[in-house]
């Protein structure tokens, strides 16, 4: 066994000083998928594609324009249930029956209409 | 026990300081976004996943694609990597161990394709086969192990690690490993024995 062990022992020894180094194409490889990594970590992570409420409010102006735009809606509806006494009122103004119009109020001069009567 | 990582085999100028370095401190440089630190790394970790893959594959296309694959691993796992939980070499080890496993379990049963081709030095053909044989005759001993009793082997005798990091590389007891290098042994020497005959040791080559 002691002869048999010697053999092994020296296939071992020759198997380590064979032990080949790193070709060079491999090492390059090996750097080149490195530096790809170190440079992805390093780079800004890209934008997360933003929501459809974060475009909504970049279309109305940012926070100050959304903030302009509650601002003008809420006054918006408190004048529509507490108009001011000197606005007519919306309601009447739709549903108003008086056709009668001036043609005066036209804005030209409307004088030959009258020599025809 | 041996400090296995205090052996860089190749270190150029600007590398000097961090060849001092422990595995650990320079995979943490690394993920800090130190080009040197990978430089290192690769020259002090490739050559032995690389022999390792070697012996286990006995293919030089893949044992280059398994250590490519395996340091791959380490600089996408940098940024996680724990220090003092486990030693970058164990790790990287066993990583390169698990690919030529998955390796040889895609491999078909058909080898043909890798055997070269004939060459037309037909009388020198025998003695070449025997030449490259006696060469190789532990890499095709190895070959026929098992598994697990050839990982063990190649890294006890070939790669010559203490029995206890080999047990951290393969997740099993030291009595365990020092069962499977004993028994790898052992099938080496009856395969060999028997091989001495046919590759012409008796005839004085």
């Amino acid at each position: 066994m002691a002869d048999e062990d010697l053999g092994l022992d020296n296939l071992f020894a020759q198997a380590r000083q064979k032990r080949t180094a790193l070709p060079d194409d491999l090492a390059v490889r090996i750097q080149t998928d490195a530096e790809t990594i170190r440079l992805s970590r390093l780079a800004p992570a890209p934008r997360p594609k933003p929501s459809i409420w974060a475009r909504l409010v970049s279309t109305v102006g940012g926070w100050q324009g959304l903030g302009g735009l509650v601002a003008a809606s809420a006054a918006g509806v408190w004048i529509g249930f507490s108009a001011p006494t000197f606005l007519p009122d919306p309601a009447n103004l739709l549903t108003s029956q008086e056709t009668t119009f001036f043609v005066a109020d036209l804005g030209f001069d409307s004088s030959f209409l009258e020599n025809t009567e | 026990m041996e400090d296995l990582t205090s052996h860089p085999q190749d270190v150029r100028g600007a590398d000097c300081f961090a060849s001092t370095l422990s595995d650990d401190a320079l995979l943490r440089q690394f993920a800090d976004g130190e080009a040197g630190a990978a430089r290192v790394l690769t020259d002090r970790l490739g050559p032995r996943c690389y022999s390792v893959a070697m012996r286990m594959l006995g293919n030089r296309t893949e044992a280059e694609d398994v250590t490519q694959d395996a340091m791959m691993r380490l600089w996408q796992i940098a940024p996680d990597w724990v220090s003092g939980q486990a030693k970058v070499s164990t790790w990287l080890y066993r990583v390169t161990l698990n690919l030529c496993v998955d390796i040889r379990r895609k491999k078909t049963p058909d080898r043909l394709s890798d055997v070269p081709e004939p060459e037309d030095d037909k009388a020198s053909v025998v003695d070449r086969m025997q030449d490259e044989a006696r060469k190789d005759a532990l890499q095709s001993a190895l070959a026929e192990l098992p598994e697990r009793q050839r990982q063990a082997v190649v890294l006890r005798h070939i790669e010559e690690l203490p029995n206890p990091e080999i047990a951290g590389i393969m997740g099993v007891s030291v009595e365990a490993v020092e069962s499977l290098t004993a028994r790898g042994k052992r099938s080496l020497t009856v395969i060999l024995t028997g091989r001495r005959e046919e590759l012409g040791y008796d005839n004085g080559g």
